[in-house]
């Protein structure tokens, strides 16, 4: 069930009517009977749903598991005397907690893996004549779980959080289910934490008029920035790469990713304003996933403001859980013994690589995105090693830090992501190849002027791209200065107010990209 | 043992021993590379370990925490 459908709208709208009139301790139950049915629908039938009701009652299983073993671990500490002791019944409990922590991810990343890789591995296992009919048949059957991506890793840092006593194991299964199922982030995100959610679900909601209004605003918002802009770009650059199309010129293609750039930057982002307006709405706080990343000086910042709360999720719970293991000390220490200057970073650089590998293969199944994890892990790790030389480099070229070589960064941020997004959207390394090389080898400003409206977009498409993009940039350099533009957008007075609203909701009724049946094209992060 | 832990912050991020907030990891101050740095220095000066459980903003919020951290895992 996709955001932008009637069925989504008469689902939130019933909830959202439902919501307010059940009293404050019921709320959080009807919000796990909507996300349960939304699951459902998304998924087209019950029994699909099982991917996730496995998760869930395993995450539920081990969390009252752990919680157990640190309860029977402080108990045995509390007899123990000498310092020895506790360290060895510290040890003996704590390796307890691993082996249950192992056992829930390799089941859950095991279904992960099946849902997300199998239709890849399948023709390697036909090949190779390495299925009976039977297995075939079977293994053809696994189809991916709705937003398993998000929930696996979500369920996975919920374990960890309370093996590290970082949070309470949940009682309630059902609640837990909730944390997992919410429908406004199970099929993208954003990446919420258990602590606050939990929090968030508790807290009593009472209906504000100005939040409802608020909310509204920012999905609509999404809408216009996924149908006007995002699935319009999408034309250009479908036809571009997967038109079939020879002879195109480095010009077009260089036109192509700065739009696909723009297009999943649109896309997601819209998404995510949907996902958080929706969650708005019944005063259930999401984390922002998103801040102008293209307003970023630097890769390092460039991710930290893009898809945040993924980053924010391998930060945790892979580089730090491998820099703090005793491999990581081991390799730290080894490492600084034989470099001691360059040593002391190889741990944080282990882990970055790292990170950035698991990222790669998150995103997709094909070597492409392999190598692009390992492109922006060499890029983080460089930017970390030559960080010292940078400012006697500046120095030495007399370049002084202002606006000016703010946007030269920004500009070179620019350059390494559209880099990255050739390999990704080109979709095979033949095609990538080719790309790389026509851009600079064959740009052909003239021609490339010419063909600009030979690939889906007309003149007057074009135009309203610009307008629309316009649009988008304003708003962003207004937030970027700070500025509230929702609250700024409501304090104006009424004619002024609901002539945007209109203008907005009349370019998205008129200029949106829609579908044979209204239908809106998939959100392209869906399919990560 | 404060000497000591000031002195690897100056080493890794100055900044932290004029910032006078509450938020360093969050408000950029101290990166995910500085951290790891810190502690893996932390970790050799007074032979502690500090496990993952620890690296929370809330120990790493400005230096005061830090040094928190640090008497807390020296006293276990």
């Amino acid at each position: 069930m996709q955001f932008l459908s009637g069925g989504f709208v008469i689902l939130w709208v019933i909830t959202f009517a439902l919501y307010y009139l059940l009293p404050s301790k019921c709320q959080w139950m009807l919000l796990a009977v909507m996300s349960g049915l939304f699951y459902v629908a998304g998924m087209g039938s019950g029994p699909l749903a099982l991917g996730i009701i496995v998760t869930a009652l395993s995450t539920y299983v081990c969390g009252r598991l752990l919680a157990e073993n640190l309860a029977a671990q402080k108990e045995a500490l509390s007899h123990c005397t000498d310092k020895e002791e506790k360290k060895a019944v510290k040890s003996a409990y704590e390796k307890r907690r691993k082996r249950l922590q192992i056992l829930h991810f390799v089941l859950n990343l095991g279904i992960l893996l099946c849902g997300k890789y199998m239709s890849a591995i399948l023709p390697f296992l036909r090949e190779g004549r390495l299925l009976s009919p039977v297995s075939d048949a079977f293994f053809s059957r696994i189809v991916m779980p709705l937003g398993v991506s998000f929930y696996t890793l979500t369920a996975i840092g919920y374990v960890v959080d309370v093996g590290r006593e970082q949070c309470e194991a949940q009682e309630n299964p059902l609640k837990l289910f909730l944390y997992l199922a919410y429908f406004p982030a199970i099929t993208q995100g954003p990446f919420h934490r258990y602590e606050k959610m939990r929090a968030e679900f508790a807290r009593e909601h009472v209906f504000d008029y100005g939040r409802l209004a608020s909310g509204v605003q920012r999905f609509v918002w999404g809408a216009f920035k996924k149908l006007v802009i995002a699935d319009r770009l999408g034309i250009f650059v479908g036809n571009v790469f997967d038109g079939g199309r020879t002879q195109i010129t480095g010009g077009i293609y260089a036109v192509a990713v700065i739009f696909y750039m723009l297009q999943l930057y649109a896309d997601f982002s819209g998404y995510m304003d949907m996902a958080l307006g929706v969650s708005e709405t019944f005063d259930i706080a999401l984390p922002e996933n998103f801040k102008r990343p293209y307003f970023s000086t630097s890769v390092a910042e460039f991710w930290r403001r893009w898809h945040i709360t993924l980053g924010a999720w391998f930060k945790d719970y892979v580089m730090f859980s491998f820099v703090m293991s005793d491999a990581g000390r081991k390799l730290g220490k080894a490492a600084k013994k034989r470099f001691p200057n360059l040593g002391k970073h190889v741990t944080a650089l282990a882990g970055t690589m790292l990170v950035w590998l698991f990222t790669g293969l998150w995103h997709g199944r094909t070597v492409s995105y392999l190598l692009w994890g390992v492109y922006y892990g060499i890029i983080m790790c460089l930017s970390l090693v030559l960080e010292p030389c940078y400012a006697s480099w500046r120095e030495k070229l007399h370049i002084r830090e202002g606006r000016v070589w703010s946007f030269v960064r920004m500009a070179r941020t620019w350059l390494i992501v559209f880099a990255a997004d050739i390999l990704i959207r080109t979709g095979s390394l033949a095609q990538a190849g080719e790309v790389y090389l026509a851009i600079p080898g064959r740009l052909g400003i003239a021609a490339t002027i010419g063909t600009l409206t030979d690939y889906g977009l007309g003149r007057y498409a074009f135009l309203l791209l610009l307008f629309a993009c316009g649009l988008w940039l304003f708003v962003s350099i207004c937030e970027e200065r700070g500025m509230d533009v929702r609250k700024r957008l409501s304090a104006l007075p009424l004619p002024f107010r609901w002539g945007c609203y209109y203008a907005v909701a009349l370019l998205l009724i008129i200029t949106g990209i829609y579908g044979g049946s209204y239908d809106t094209a998939a959100f392209l992060y869906q399919s990560f | 043992m404060e000497e000591k832990v000031l002195e690897i912050l100056e080493e890794y991020c100055e900044e932290a021993l004029t910032y006078e907030g509450d938020n360093m990891m969050e408000e950029g101050i101290i990166d995910s590379f500085t951290v790891i740095n810190i502690v893996s220095e932390l970790e050799d000066a007074f032979d502690i370990e500090i496990d993952a459980k620890y690296v929370v903003a809330e120990n790493f919020k400005n230096k005061e925490a830090i040094l928190e951290l640090v008497g807390r895992l020296l006293e276990d």
